[in-house]
């Protein structure tokens, strides 16, 4: 069963040769290149890896990924970004995949209304397009929605059982104001210790088309790895999801500091100490592999 | 008033786990109960939006709070006649009430929740009266149970991905003003809503007596409604 790191991001510096958007976190002169990844997997026998395109949404800001992913093509599978203004999502969304190991794109808005009770017409979300054009495609949806959005996915989930979706993070969908980074350059999330996400992700458990990430643990605790305070969530997503339709993840390389590449590695040992060997190798890698069609790790 | 349960009510209590009780509130004063429902549920529901919004609540339900204290229908509903007595009775006449939930549930491809019990059969008897504010159709959401499942030595039993896949399960749908009052040892939920019609209702939270299981205070400011002996032991403002 191959190891697979099924979320994490790799940047260069920001150059005409991979142009990308900057900012007080990654600003222009820092770069987090996939051959540093790639130090860290060999090192704690990782296989292959999902990277997630960060520093821009608009088709040159990809540059880097699709080299990465054209590089060690039976490495990596890449995860792309839609601008939120795009008059023709679908273009956009075929020429980033032609080819390019991109297989599937990051939402972070469902674009619906935000009112619960309001009558809904999925026809009418900002996103629809994606969703429908990913149905025709078979384009992976991979989906850190806001807060606001949360009860949404189930409407398009159900509309478009033929895509694949992967609810990023422990399935939390974060509250608006709440995101900030540490003084570890991390993102964090603060997050209730009643998890609303209790009641949509859980219950979204029923449509089989949706996996999630058991990642990004580091955001929302309000511990120290192992992050004990996430066990009863780890338990939940477990028990309603089952070990085929969860992921391990890294978040590289926010992780690289606290609390480590490697140390994450084990971290199911400490949270779900009681996984069989079977569910222990669908989620650091057997899940990915079948969910996300990786291809068979060859030479390169 | 008390109507006591008759002894067909007892036996379907003690076999099955539940009662169901056709316009136990009706008349005048259902619509008392759904006029201050109403008027609740429009004006809490922007604070609810804005902690949906900041990732505090949950926009599958919102409840209504501190309701008690809002309307006085809301306290009156606690002793009603047409259950309190079946209430009284499979208690042995020693009832606190814990809590009401009023609750809003939006329509969704999904139910709210799944297939669940709420206490451990080590917690002292624990019973939920729901009572359906608007008229509750097969597949809007209406509440369901196992009958039997609150028993000991039954089961054991899991929650089924879909709702309708529990076995034995029964769905409770009702006109508005139907009381369901179970057992929460045993299986229950709400089924799938298809339609466009949010289920309004109220859960009624109560448990056989144990000392200081309430404290004194927390009912303490509605104690200007609670005016008998009875409601005031049932609200906990004095023990025994």
């Amino acid at each position: 069963m191959p190891r697979i790191d099924a979320h994490l991001h790799v940047f260069a510096k920001a150059s005409s040769e991979f142009p990308r958007e900057t900012n007080e976190i990654y600003p222009a002169d820092r770069e987090e290149p996939v051959e540093k990844l790639m130090i860290e997997m060999e090192a704690h026998q990782i296989d292959q890896a999902v990277l997630v395109q960060i520093g821009g949404t608009c088709i040159a800001h990809h540059t880097y990924l699709l080299h990465c992913l054209k590089t060690y093509s039976d490495r990596f599978l890449g995860i792309g970004l839609i601008p939120a203004d795009t008059p023709d999502p679908e273009a956009h969304m075929d020429e980033l995949t032609d080819g390019t190991g991109i297989i599937g794109f990051r939402l972070s808005s469902i674009g619906g209304p935000k009112d619960p009770f309001a009558q809904v017409d999925i026809r009418e979300f900002k996103t629809y397009r994606i969703w429908r054009h990913a149905a025709e495609k078979d384009y992976v949806l991979w989906l850190y929605p806001r807060a606001i959005d949360a009860h949404l996915i189930a409407y398009l989930v159900d509309a478009f059982p033929q895509v694949r979706v992967v609810l990023n993070h422990l399935g939390i969908c974060p509250g608006k104001g709440k995101f900030s980074w540490d003084a570890k350059g991390r993102p964090h999330i603060e997050t209730p210790s009643y998890n609303p996400a209790f009641h949509t992700t859980y219950r979204l458990s029923r449509y089989e088309n949706v996996a999630v990430h058991l990642s990004g643990q580091y955001a929302f605790s309000s511990e120290a790895f192992p992050y004990r305070d996430l066990a009863g969530w780890h338990r939940s997503l477990l028990t309603s999801y089952g070990s085929k339709r969860l992921m391990w993840a890294t978040d590289f390389p926010w992780i690289l500091e606290d609390p480590g590449y490697g140390v994450l590695t084990n971290v199911f040992k400490e949270l779900l100490p009681n996984l069989s060997e079977d569910e222990y190798g669908d989620i650091m890698g057997g899940t990915a592999k079948r969910f996300l069609r990786f291809p068979e790790r060859g030479n390169n | 008033m008390m109507i006591r349960p008759t002894e067909a009510q007892h036996k379907q209590w003690e076999e099955e786990g539940y009662l169901v009780f056709e316009n136990a509130i009706e008349g005048d004063e259902l619509r008392r109960l759904q006029k201050a429902f109403d008027y609740w549920a429009e004006k809490c529901k922007p604070e609810w939006i804005e902690r949906l919004e900041a990732g505090e609540a949950t926009a599958t339900f919102y409840d209504i709070p501190n309701v008690l204290e809002k309307d006085e229908v809301f306290v009156d509903i606690v002793d009603c006649p047409s259950y309190y007595g079946s209430l009284m009775a499979f208690t042995d006449d020693d009832l606190i009430f814990l809590a009401p939930q009023v609750r809003m549930v939006p329509p969704w491809p999904l139910s709210y929740t799944g297939w669940h019990p709420d206490v451990a059969r080590t917690n002292p008897l624990h019973i939920k009266v729901q009572i359906y504010v608007n008229d509750v159709e097969p597949g809007c959401g209406e509440f369901a149970f196992v009958p039997g499942s609150h028993k000991p030595n039954v089961g054991p039993y899991s929650r089924p991905k879909w709702q309708e896949s529990m076995p034995g399960h029964k769905t409770l749908p009702g006109k508005a003003g139907t009381a369901i009052m179970f057992n929460t040892y045993g299986w229950h939920t709400a089924m799938d809503n298809h339609s466009d019609t949010p289920r309004k209702s109220i859960i009624l939270i109560y448990e056989k007596r144990t000392p200081g299981r309430v404290d004194a205070k927390r009912f303490a400011s509605i104690a200007h409604y609670c005016t008998t002996p009875q409601r005031r032991k049932l609200f906990s403002l004095e023990e025994e």
